[in-house]
């Protein structure tokens, strides 16, 4: 790819895959190093992409690969620092959500359950449509609605919000 | 549909999106249209999104880090067509060597290439990002001897030889980095202009050993080049290479030299 043309490629798209690296690793570094990755996979392989219009999901897709990648390295080789090891932020109290910071949203979400995390980030940071997200985590449509459907709730929950009653099953949508 | 039900599918709702062409969506907006309970929610729903949507949005990349990517592709992209040239050589070569030679090449080109990232535009290029993206002092003193004494202690160089215009100016701390398994000493200073907030130094001199840069520059005139929107020099002195940096163009840096 010419210099100029990936120049205005990492201007148009370097923030919000920021934005998902920080919400999915909640570590300013580790967000760096998979944007920075995600770019350089692009200037090796992104040649291969025949659809233009794909780029923004190829993009978010390398991305979550590489946090994945990375999720797993940590696992097996984890990274404590020492006020990550202190107790957990207190459940948030009753407050209308406009209360919050975004630093107490994206800690909010980091206390959902994985799978959610990536769908509800794309969900609200990159106005992603269902399909969008579905091809980014290359997970089906409905699984991705059904995760949208919980982990939003879960999260206005924990934020304490009203989210009256969702009891339903979201399978259907 | 019921007015559960609605809630349930009109979680996925963002206003001012194409959500509302999904048809679960559009039946359960039709329905809050006629029932004044779930329009309440709804209303409540939506301006929480829209919360929630402007909280997200407001995580903001460091400063310097599209500089970074762009700066690093293009440092990896010259090593990657050095090393394609490389191939070509060792190509061409093998082509007029027997093979017990062949072997003997390989095994020196291998090692050869594998140290191409120890290059000064490589090692100037990561400097640069780990200055403009943000880093963490690992001691902060404005007294030089106390700096050179924690770099001493941290086994990083220590015994480096300023410039006579940069002894002048004031320091602020220090912290050790890596390159290529060795250590560098990074020296933060104060150049004496505004400083943006949660900005404690604005000039930063990185020092290693000379061995661990395969192109060191030679020594005595210092080597100019822009990183982007950051002015670097770079020099070679006794067994160290110097790497000064700032914001703004050569004219600025050559006033600490």
């Amino acid at each position: 790819m010419a210099g100029v043309e990936f120049e205005s490629l990492v201007a148009q798209y370097y923030e919000p895959l920021y934005q998902f690296a920080f919400s999915l690793a909640h570590d300013e570094s580790d967000a760096c190093d998979l944007t920075q990755q995600t770019f350089c996979i692009w200037a090796v392989k992104g040649h291969q992409l025949r659809d233009a219009s794909k780029v923004k999901t190829w993009l978010f897709t390398t991305l979550h690969r590489e946090f994945l990648g990375l999720r797993r390295r940590q696992t097996r080789f984890p990274h404590v620092e020492l006020e990550q090891a202190e107790p957990e932020l207190p459940v948030v109290s009753q407050a209308a959500i406009s209360r919050h910071d975004t630093a107490q949203v994206l800690a909010m979400l980091a206390r959902l359950d994985e799978i959610y995390q990536a769908p509800v980030a794309l969900f609200y940071l990159q106005d992603c449509s269902y399909n969008e997200i579905a091809e980014i985590l290359q997970v089906p449509l409905g699984t991705v609605k059904s995760r949208l459907s919980r982990g939003i709730g879960r999260l206005q929950e924990l934020l304490g919000g009203d989210t009256t009653p969702p009891r339903a099953e979201p399978t259907h949508l | 549909m019921n007015i559960n039900e609605a809630k349930t599918i009109l979680l996925l709702y963002r206003p001012g999106t194409a959500d509302a062409e999904d048809s679960q969506i559009a039946g359960a907006l039709a329905l809050a249209k006629r029932e004044p309970e779930l329009a309440r929610w709804l209303e409540e729903h939506c301006a929480r999104q829209e919360t929630l949507r402007a909280q997200f949005r407001q995580i903001a990349a460091p400063a310097g880090l599209r500089e970074q990517i762009i700066s690093e592709s293009a440092a990896r992209a010259m090593a990657v067509s050095r090393q394609r040239r490389n191939t070509i050589f060792a190509a061409v070569a093998a082509m007029a060597a027997v093979v017990v030679l062949l072997i003997v090449m390989s095994a020196s080109w291998l090692p050869h290439r594998s140290t191409d990232d120890t290059t000064l535009a490589v090692y100037r290029n990561q400097m640069a990002g780990i200055a403009l993206r943000g880093y963490g002092m690992d001691f902060t003193t404005n007294d030089p001897e106390q700096i050179r004494a924690y770099l001493a202690q941290k086994q990083a160089p220590a015994d480096y030889t300023l410039p006579a215009a940069l002894q002048k100016a004031a320091v602020a701390g220090c912290a050790v980095e890596g390159w290529q398994n060795v250590k560098v000493s990074m020296i933060c200073f104060r150049t004496g202009r505004p400083l943006p907030p949660n900005q404690s130094s604005d000039l930063w001199l990185f020092v290693v050993d000379r061995a661990s840069l395969k192109d060191a520059p030679a020594t005595g005139q210092p080597r100019f080049i822009a990183v982007n929107r950051f002015a670097t020099a770079a020099w070679a002195q006794g067994d160290k290479v110097y790497l000064l940096g700032m914001q703004g163009d050569e004219s600025a840096i050559r006033k600490f030299l």
